[in-house]
Order: structure tokens, then sequence, then C-alpha cells
């Protein structure tokens, strides 16, 4: 009875906070449990494009068994830590998740199912340097943000990890930058001291 | 007496203030035609084109004219073409708000110098040496972006490319020579229009080279870098066009220059200090710096903008955010055009009511583009501030020929150095601290043009008064002769140095409006060769 009236008022409450619009962070409860293992290992910074990180996600079955029949898709994103949105106004947190800015990068999205979820994830080439967490939202069959889980506690401090990006240089750029370079110089000076000489050459006949 | 080539103002000699702006070409017998000369258009004596003939390439005129304004187009894309691509950037570098306003800031402030340095450079080498020597000086700097790796780099960088923006000053230098002082104003608004409008231009470009190279496979991180040669590119290419199609001067290259002319030259300490003491000189740098100024900055932050605010797609932002460059088309020539118009019927009083209600325009519709939230509005009123601001840059070169006739060089590159100064220091003010947002910033600076714009109505002329008083009563110094020669002291009156100002005063009485007839004689400024 208390579950049926759980259910349904968690049902009722994230459409009418749909309504309102968009859903908030606030309003979902904090059903799923996400664990991030990094690989090779914790506290080393991960490299984009080389390392991965494997991450397993279930339902906390702390809470009454029926809070999930909603929960169709589960997407888990990667969020930034309260330091890299710092002085970065186009990754600011917001309550409402249509204009939150938090997680900008979607890992993986799969079928909800309870448990035995895992999943291993290269790092992609565009993720920038920062320090980040996993967060997974579960979401009902209209699309819409039912519940979440995520790998950090509620103020964002603990088990944060750290990702440095590629450079975007590549020596062939380097190269052909300074082909050309030499290029423009050159030929400016060429021309410059040609035009001189015969301009002298002229004058001399 | 005969202009020496390039010496400072000389590029304005001879406008007379009654040009009209959308003049295309000069009837004879008005400047007489020199029939011996064989060019495409038709030429006077200095063989400088009396006619504009927009399509033509025709060499040497018109082919001048289009290798200048599309240099200076060049150079204008290279310098904005980060700005469009910040969202990327700003990911690959881990920029904060600080780093990218501080290359706002920098990719502004490098051409106040450079420009100042141009005008000498243009002196010696010739404005066909000194638009190619920028541009393709400045052209390592476009591919040096591909070696950034962090924001000092990028700062850095950004300042470098800053300097191509001394293209104005030989763009304009050169259509001075080649053609006539009553057309000049029109071309010369032309190019500086069509010019800045590289910096609309490059919003549109950048995000679609940044689409097709990753389309074709690269990475984020790696496509934008990628994406600057093609700027780059187009500096050397240009370059190479401007040295090999362009020539100093209609009869041919540098060597003649120097050989014309036996008068003195006017001294250059001379002519700063008439520029400088001049108040007038310093408000109009004030106004231009939040006009052009203003235009500079949105330029640099509107793309990232619209992406972050309405989370929109980098092309769109980029659609939406060349229409305000793009303006400058028609919104500059508009501009002078009103000037023009306004001084028709109400002389000087209405020129600078004009630019008044102009820039004040602009300054209202950039606070509500910081207030709008919703994407439609907030076009419409970046497009009605793009319209004001340009065309009060318009307006504003329609006042500054009556300021000085002596100084007029001088003050011509203080007020576009004072744009960029303006600029350079509202993206300092506005978009580089993280305590308010870019909106806020939008907003604020609005409310900055319009208390900055009211200076303007301290602007008065004893001969034809300002936007709330009127004329001075006195006879003598209520003369435009009076204010023109008393920039020539008597010893440079009785060698005759002045007689150009007096010609230009005598011209400049349109600017009483409509009580032209009504002028009275003044006594003592009767001409010496009478």
């Amino acid at each position: 009875m208390a579950a049926a009236l759980l259910l349904v008022s968690s049902i009722l409450f994230s459409c009418l906070a749909a309504s309102c619009h968009g859903v908030t962070l606030s309003s979902l409860q904090k059903t799923l449990i996400v664990f991030v293992t990094a690989s090779p290992s914790p506290g080393q910074v991960l490299k984009a494009g080389e390392d991965s990180i494997t991450l397993t996600w279930s339902f906390n079955n702390s809470f009454p068994a029926r809070t999930d029949s909603a929960y169709k898709t589960v997407q888990v994103k990667l969020c930034f830590a309260p330091i890299s949105q710092q002085d970065r106004a186009w990754r600011k947190t917001e309550d409402n998740l249509v204009k939150d800015k938090t997680c900008q990068y979607k890992i993986v999205a799969k079928p909800y199912s309870p448990s035995n979820n895992t999943f291993s994830w290269t790092v992609q080439r565009d993720v920038p340097t920062g320090t980040y967490f996993v967060r997974a939202y579960a979401y009902n069959s209209a699309d819409e943000e039912v519940a979440y889980g995520q790998t950090t506690d509620a103020h964002k401090t603990n088990n944060l990890f750290q990702v440095k990006a590629i450079s975007g240089r590549h020596v062939s750029l380097d190269i052909a930058s300074i082909c050309f370079s030499s290029f423009s110089i050159v030929s400016l000076f060429g021309f410059f001291f040609l035009e001189k000489r015969r301009a002298k050459h002229s004058q001399e006949n | 007496m005969t202009d020496i080539e390039g010496s400072p103002g000389s590029s304005m000699h001879g406008v007379t203030g009654r040009e009209p702006v959308l003049a295309f070409s000069v009837a004879s017998p008005i400047v007489p035609t020199d029939t011996t000369a064989k060019f495409d258009l038709p030429v006077d004596s200095e063989h400088k084109a009396k006619k504009f003939k927009l399509f033509s390439f025709a060499n040497p005129h018109m082919r001048t004219f289009h290798l200048s304004w599309i240099s200076f187009f060049t150079c204008f894309v290279s310098t904005f073409a980060a700005a469009p691509l910040v969202p990327i950037i700003r990911d690959n570098l881990n920029l904060t708000k600080g780093d990218i306003g501080n290359a706002g800031v920098a990719s502004v402030s490098g051409s106040i110098f450079s420009r100042l340095a141009m005008g000498a450079v243009c002196d010696m080498l010739g404005p066909r040496y000194g638009c190619a020597f920028v541009i393709m000086l400045t052209a390592p700097t476009v591919f040096c972006m591909s070696f950034v790796s962090d924001a000092s780099g990028y700062i850095a960088v950004r300042f470098m490319i800053g300097f191509s923006l001394a293209t104005f000053v030989s763009c304009q230098y050169w259509m001075s020579t080649m053609f006539n002082t009553k057309i000049i104003g029109l071309v010369n608004g032309t190019a500086a229009g069509w010019g800045n409008m590289g910096g609309g231009a490059t919003q549109l470009l950048m995000p679609l080279l940044y689409e097709i190279i990753r389309r074709a496979g690269a990475t984020p991180f790696t496509a934008w870098r990628i994406a600057f040669f093609i700027p780059g590119w187009l500096h050397v290419v240009m370059g190479i066009l401007v040295l090999n199609l362009g020539q100093d001067l209609p009869d041919g290259n540098l060597g003649a220059l120097q050989k014309k002319g036996d008068v003195a030259k006017d001294k250059f300490n001379k002519i700063l200090w008439y520029a400088i003491t001049n108040y007038r000189t310093w408000i109009f740098v004030l106004l231009y710096g939040y006009s052009m100024g203003v235009e500079l900055s949105t330029d640099n932050v509107i793309a990232e903008y619209f992406y972050d605010r309405f989370d929109l797609k980098l092309h769109t932002a980029g659609v939406i955010a060349a229409t305000f460059g793009m303006a400058n088309l028609l919104a500059r020539p508009f501009g002078g055009f009103a000037s023009d118009y306004s001084a028709r019927k109400f002389g000087m009083r209405g020129r600078l009511w004009t630019l008044w209600i102009l820039q004040t325009l602009g300054g209202v519709f950039c606070i509500l583009l910081g207030r709008a939230n919703s994407l439609p509005f907030a076009v419409t009123n970046m497009i009605i501030f793009s319209i004001g601001a340009q065309a009060a840059c318009g307006a504003t070169f329609g006042i500054i020929p009556f300021v000085s006739r002596r100084s007029l060089g001088i003050i011509s590159g203080l007020t576009g150095a004072g744009g960029n100064f303006g600029s350079g220091l509202t993206q300092l003010i506005f978009f580089t601290s993280s305590k308010f947002s870019t909106a806020t910033g939008l907003t604020y600076m609005g409310f900055m043009i319009c208390a900055c714009t009211l200076p303007v109505t301290l602007v008065h002329f004893p001969q034809w008064g300002s936007m709330f008083l009127p004329p001075t009563k006195d006879v003598v110094k209520g003369s435009e002769e009076h204010y023109y020669a008393a920039e020539w002291n008597d010893d440079e009156k009785s060698k005759g140095m002045h007689q150009n100002s007096l010609k230009f005063a005598e011209n400049s009485k349109s600017e009483r409006g409509r009580r032209v007839a009504s002028a009275p004689t003044p006594p003592n400024t009767t001409p010496n060769y009478v």
C-alpha cells in the first residue's frame, strides 16, 4: 500500500515537475547506485582517447520494490565537478534539468534493468581537461527524467576523477603551418628585393 | 598648391564637405578631365579617377579598390575568426571566462599601434607594400593557431593577428592616391564598411569550415586548428595579388611618389598640436569607441552568447552572429547618408542630432538584447542594435571632416584608434569577469553606450552652434573662415599656407543648413590674392 502510494506519488510528482518547464534535479529520487572504476588505477589522471573507465549501476534496494516500475531507459553521463565549473558559466549547474549544463557528455544509453549493468567506456577525444563524476538518469517511457544516481555525494566533493584532454595538435599540422608561414615571408621579401633590383637595373640602363 | 602625396591629412585634402555621400562621379568642369590619359575611367589632372564604377576590375583604379577592400576584409576575417569557434576552443585549451575576455581585448588592442605605424610605412614604401607587408607578415600569426595549447598562447596569437587591422590605413591611403577627392568620401566609406563586413562573414565561414573538416574525420580539437589555415591562405593569396596586380599610383609605382610637389610639407608636430588641443577631437574619440568599439566587441562575443544562452548549434549561432557584422553593407553608408540629409535642412546641428539619435538607439537596443529571453526577440534587438551602431560609425565620419581642416588626417587616425580602445575597454569591463553573465554584460554595455554618447551635446562650433545652442552672434568669430584659419599662425598665413583651409571654409557654409543665404560677410577674411 505504502509502495503503491510512493509509486503513484513519484510518478505524479515527476509529471507535475515536467509540466512546470522541465524536470528539476531536486525533484528526482536518488534511487540508482552508480559505481565507476577507473582503469588502470584510481587517482590516476585519465587520458582522453586512451584510458577507459568501467561503470556499473543498479537499483538501490533500500528503496521500496516497485519504485522503479516506470523506469524504461538509463542514460549515463559524464559531468563536471564544481572545480571545473568555476569561471565557466557555460558549464553551470541549474536545478531545472532543461537548463542544466553540468552533464554534457553522454557515455551510454541502455534499457533499464535493476542490476547487472556494466559498461566500459574509453574517454572520448573531445572531452576537455577537467575533474568529473558520473551520473546516471533513469527515464520513463515519455523520455522524462524520473530518477538518478551519481558516483559522488550531494556536494560533489568525493570520488572525483580527472581527465586530461588531447592537445589537438599534430606534428603534420605544425609542419604545414611552418611551411606556409615561411612561404609567406620568403615570397614577400623575395618580391621586394627583386623589384628593388629591377628598379636599380632599369635606372642604370 | 599641389599636395604632397602621403603627407598627414592629405588623403582628405580637397574634401569640401559639400560632396553628397552617394556621389558616384564628379562631372566636368567641376574637376576637369585629363583627356590625354588612356584609362578605363575618366581621370583628373593627377590621373585619379573621377568616377566610381563598382563592378569593374579595370586597372588601376577599380582594381585597386577591390584589392584594397578585400585585403582589409581578409584581415577582419582572421582577427575575428576565433570568435565563433570559442565554444570548441575553450574546451580544448581549458579557458576560463577571464581568458576568453582577455583574448578579445588583445585581438583589438594590437591594431591601435600597428595603425599608427602604418601611416609611416605607407609614406616610406607606398600603400601597395604597406598592405602587402602587413597582410603577409601576419599570415604566420594566423597559422600559429595550430601551435596554441593554453590560454597564454591563445591570447598572444590573437594579439598578433590583431596587428593585421592596420590594413585599414593602407586601404584608405591607397584609395586617396587613386580617386579624386570629390568622390573619395564615398569610396573610402564603402571600402571601410565592406571591410568591416569581414567580422560578420567570419562568423559564417569558420563554423562552416569547422563542420566540413570535422565531418571529413578530424576530432573537434584538431578540426578548429585546421580551419584556421583558410584565413591564413587568404592572407597569402591576397598579399600575392596585391603585389602582382596592384600599383601605388595611377601611373605606376612608388618611384614617382616622392618626386611630386615642391611646396614645403606641413610640420607634423603642428598638425598634432591642433588635433590634440581641439576638444572636439576627444569627444569623437570617445564616441567612436562606443559605436565602432562596441561593434568590434560584439563581433567577439555574440556567437558564443547565442550558443550558450539559447542552446543553438555552432553554425546556427554563427549565422545569427554574422547578420550583425554583415549589416555593415548598408548600415554604415546609411549613417553617412542620414548625416548628409539632415545637414541639408539643419546643417551641423542636424548632423549632431543624427549621430546622437543613431548611437543612442543602438545603445537602447543593446540593453534590450541583453534582457531578451527568447530567441526571436534577441535576434531582432541585435539587428536594430547593429544598424544603430554601424550607422553611427558612418555618421561620425560625416562630422569629422569639419572638426579640423589642417589636422584632419590625425584626427581621423585618433578617432579610429579610439574605436579599438573602446572595444578593448568594454570587453575588459563587461565580458571578462565571472561576476555577471554575458547577458548582463550586454545590458551594461548598452547603458554605457547611451552615457558615452551624451558628450556629443557638448560639441559646439562657433559658426554653426551645437545640438542645443545657436551659433555665436559675433560676426567675426561666427564665420567658418575664422574657425579654420585659426589653425594657422600669422607667419604661416603670410606664406599663404592657409589657402586650402579658406577654400574649405567657403564650401563648408553648407553646414549652416537653410541659413546659408543669410550669412553675412565677415570683415578681414578677404583672401590675400584679391
